[in-house]
Formats: structure tokens, sequence, C-alpha cells
């Protein structure tokens, strides 16, 4: 697994991918895993083939599938590189008594 | 239907554009709201407006769209919805009352008759349904489910969950206490700026299949959503109100702001809110002010959440003397008893990537109170547990 900041990248086993759609590029063409509102920093993915994908049944809930290779950068970490496979995209949350919110870097 | 990266690029940036109106804080552009209320009523089949109204925020609108709608009952008795124009003038509402039929005296309006039954219905509710059933029908209803993502599922969540559901929540509470006969007129609220994010979705299906008149119901709502705030639409009158002056949202685009209100209008309505949560007045005025000490004697759980965020936890943990439970490779794991609650328990870590200057950043979130390691906390943090989280590189 790969972590960018509130950003956790997990590998899953292809047939854990529930069925999905793909998930619409931002205005600059780039598929985004996170972004952050005040900073408009983002945490983008790309790479040869590479699909972003959201289960249809919960959007929020994200998917990776990477053919050969692919790269996450963020404007205030280093990149990461991925290799072929299947993940799971996890933003990182904070405990708050009786729930629980999400973090943004 | 499936967009192309090109189609869903210009979905996209519509929806920028009308996330940027929703945040707008700018005066309103009175002349081009107006232009917009008129066509959308004519789009609707109605005569114009007589008169137009202008207000400096939706507090003062929907009391307006109270005292308006009183106008037209001719007695107290029949006058469900608020009190009628002899006792308007009478002088024994309170000073925000006064100062909203005072801005109408201004503007000349006479007690008479009112505003007119609330036609928000045809202005809105029916263009709309009718937009979207053009929309589903041209794009068929997977390529209007797809152009949905593209543009105003986002916003929506950004605009009506985090900025607009939480400015009815307040005023609701604030018109019950302050004017009881204007909580109904929310129900008739038309949202101005607001109304842009399902707007975009809109925008985009006019402009991905143009000649198909697929914005042509829509165009006066959308110059009234470009150019003001929540207004409110009678048979013979409208009341139109300004944007905010000031608007502070968090990284995650929830109402935020320690040092004022979250939201501010022209005519002093203000909202304070911290990451989201609503902040009462009186203790927004005590949070400058704070001491660990006042912290630990608040007896609600909720308050002293905002307290201690605003306090700064990494200072709480020091000044009330928490205790480091657990340090490993993932961070630091703390610990502090409160009175009457759960324990508070955090993760220490430090940022992987350095910060231009050389120095890490350093950050602290909160974790379940029975975290025993600081590797359990962080993985709790992405939802797996100690032994499944092993991240390869992090950055």
């Amino acid at each position: 697994m790969y972590r960018q900041g509130d950003v956790l990248i997990v590998p899953v086993a292809e047939g854990d991918v529930p069925s999905c759609s793909a998930v619409p590029r931002d205005r600059q063409g780039r598929m985004v895993l996170a972004r952050g509102e005040a900073t408009g920093h983002a945490h983008v993915i790309g790479g040869p083939g590479l699909q972003l994908l959201a289960d249809v049944d919960d959007p929020s809930s994200m998917f990776v599938d990477v053919p050969s290779y692919g790269r996450v950068t963020h404007e205030e970490h280093g990149p990461i590189s991925l290799p072929a496979g299947h993940y799971r995209v996890v933003r990182q949350r904070e405990y708050i008594p009786g729930s629980f919110r999400p973090v943004a870097d | 239907m499936r967009l192309t990266p090109e189609q869903e690029a210009l979905a996209a940036a519509i929806e920028d554009q009308w996330l940027a109106a929703a945040v707008d804080t700018t005066p309103a552009d009175r002349p081009a709201a107006e232009a917009g209320v008129r066509e959308a009523y004519r789009r609707a089949g109605l005569t114009a407006p007589e008169r137009i109204f202008w207000l400096g925020s939706p507090r003062a609108g929907a009391i307006a769209a109270a005292l308006l709608s009183a106008g037209a009952s001719p007695s107290p008795d029949q006058a469900p919805t608020g009190p009628a124009p002899d006792t308007l003038a009478s002088g024994v509402d309170g000073p925000i009352v006064q100062q909203v039929r005072d801005a109408l005296l201004s503007q000349g309006w006479r007690p008479g008759p009112g505003m007119g039954a609330s036609v928000r219905r045809q202005v809105r509710t029916e263009p709309w349904a009718a937009a979207r059933e053009r929309a589903s029908g041209v794009l068929g209803p997977e390529g209007w489910a797809q152009l949905g993502a593209a543009a105003g599922r986002r916003s929506w969540a950004l605009v009506m969950d985090r900025v607009a559901g939480r400015i009815r929540l307040r005023l609701g509470e604030d018109l019950a206490a302050e004017f009881p006969a204007a909580r109904p007129r929310l129900l008739d609220a038309i949202y101005g700026q607001h109304d842009g994010v399902w707007l975009s979705t809109f925008e985009a299906a006019d402009r991905l299949h143009p000649g198909s008149g697929l914005l042509d119901g829509l165009t006066g709502l959308t110059a009234v959503a470009r150019h003001c705030g929540w207004w409110w639409a009678g048979s013979r009158f409208a009341i139109l109100t300004e944007r905010p002056s000031l608007l502070a949202r968090d990284n995650v685009g929830r109402l935020h702001r320690g040092e004022g209100p979250a939201i501010g209008y022209p005519d002093g309505y203000a909202l304070w809110a911290w990451r989201g949560m609503p902040i009462p007045t009186d203790l927004a005025a005590e949070l400058p002010h704070l001491t660990a000490d006042r912290i630990g004697a608040e007896s609600n759980a909720e308050l002293r959440r905002v307290m201690l965020e605003h306090f700064g936890y990494e200072r709480y943990l020091q000044e009330a003397g928490a205790r480091a439970l657990h340090q490993d490779e993932t961070g630091t794991l703390w610990h502090l008893p409160l009175t009457g609650d759960e324990p508070l328990v955090m993760v220490e870590v430090v940022n992987a990537t350095p910060e231009p200057d050389g120095t890490s950043r350093v950050y602290w979130l909160r974790v379940p109170p029975g975290t025993r390691t600081a590797r359990a906390g962080v993985a709790w943090t992405f939802g797996l547990t100690a032994d499944e989280y092993h991240p390869l590189l992090q950055t």
C-alpha cells in the first residue's frame, strides 16, 4: 500500500472491485483522488490506460485500475509510482465521539 | 452515451464557474438580477412583479416576506402567518424587524395589499422538472446521470450540504426566536446563487447539445443565480437579497472561522461556525480568551470539542498534562482523561515530505478512546487494523 499525505492507496484483488463507473475528469482533464477546497491542491493520478472508478452504489468509494503503471502527484507531497494492479482509495478520517469525519491536507 | 474527456473537462469547467458563483461575496448586480426575475416570471407565463424590494440578508428577506404577506390580510384574525399592518406599525417588534420595516418603507412600501401568493412552484419547481425531463430525453437517462456526476454532484455536496443547508438551519432557529411569523417563509425561499449547483448540470447539457433548448425555461433563474443571494417570488412583489460579504470555509469546504463569523451579510446578520459546527454567539465571544481550566470545566461535550479545536489539541494536551501512551515509527499516541466524558486520545504524526524550509509538519488526529498503539491509531484513520497497515512508501 502507498500513502500520500491523507490518501492511502491499498491493493485489492480484481474480484473485490465492485460494479463501478468512471469518475469524471476535472476541467484540466485530470483524474483527482481528493482535492482541498481552500488550497485547491489535489491528489492527482495518471498513467497509460489508467482508470479512476467509483462504486455505482457509493460514488465516494473510489478504485483505480492500473494496467501498466501509474503515478500519484500532489503539490505538497512527493510523487508515488504505482505498479500494475487494482487499488482501493482510502481517505484519512478523524475520530469524533459518536461519528467520524474526513481529513484533508 | 459516454462523455469524452473533452466533454468532461467542459462540464467540470462549467461546474467550477457555478461553484465560484455560489461562494461569491461581492455586492449583488441589482439591475441584472431584477432582469433575471422578470425573465423568470415571463418564462413561467406570469406578469412581472409590480415591485422588487432589496434586503441585506436572507434573514431580512424572510422577515420582509412575512411583513409583506401580512399586508395582504385585512385584519389580525385572518392573518395566520403574521400580524396585520396596523399592528406592524405599533413598534412592539425587536430592532431587527424594525430595521426590515424601515428598509421596506424607504423603498416605497406602504402597508396595504401584500406581495401575493408565492409563485416559487411556477418559477422554480416546474421549470426545473420540465428541463430535467427534456434533458433526460435528449441525453438518455444514462447520459444525463453521467453529466450530473461531471457537473453538479460535487458542488451539491459543497454548497447545499455545507453552506446553504447550514444557513437554512440556523435561520430557522433565529427566526423562531426573533420573529416566528417569518419562519414559514423559509419554505418559499429560492436559493439564488446557491441554485447554481443544479443549474450547472443544465448549462453543461445545453453546451453539449446546443440547439436543443435545454436551458430555455431556466434562463431567468440562471441570471438571478449569477447576480444575487436568496430571493422570494410573490405574484405581485418579489424580494431579493444580497450575497454574504464574507464566507470562510476550511479545506474540505465546511464553514470555518475562529476569529469572527464564518458567514457575514452586509446588514450585519452573521453565523459563526468551527469546522462546520455552528457556534452559539456567547461561546464565540469566549473563544479568544479560552484557558485549559475553562475547557476542562465545560460540561457540554459538543461545546467542549469546539473549544478544544479552537484552543488546539496539542496545546491542551500539554497544558492539561497528557500522558504519552505509546510511540513507534508511525508517531506518538497521547492520552488525556476528560471528566464525565470519554478520554481524549490522539496520534501525533510527522509528515513524510518535509516543508520547503526543511522542517516537517506535525499534525494531530483524534482516534477512538480504546486505541493502544500509535500504529493502531494511524491505521484506524485509514479504516485498517494495525496488522493491515504497512505502507511501502509514504510521501
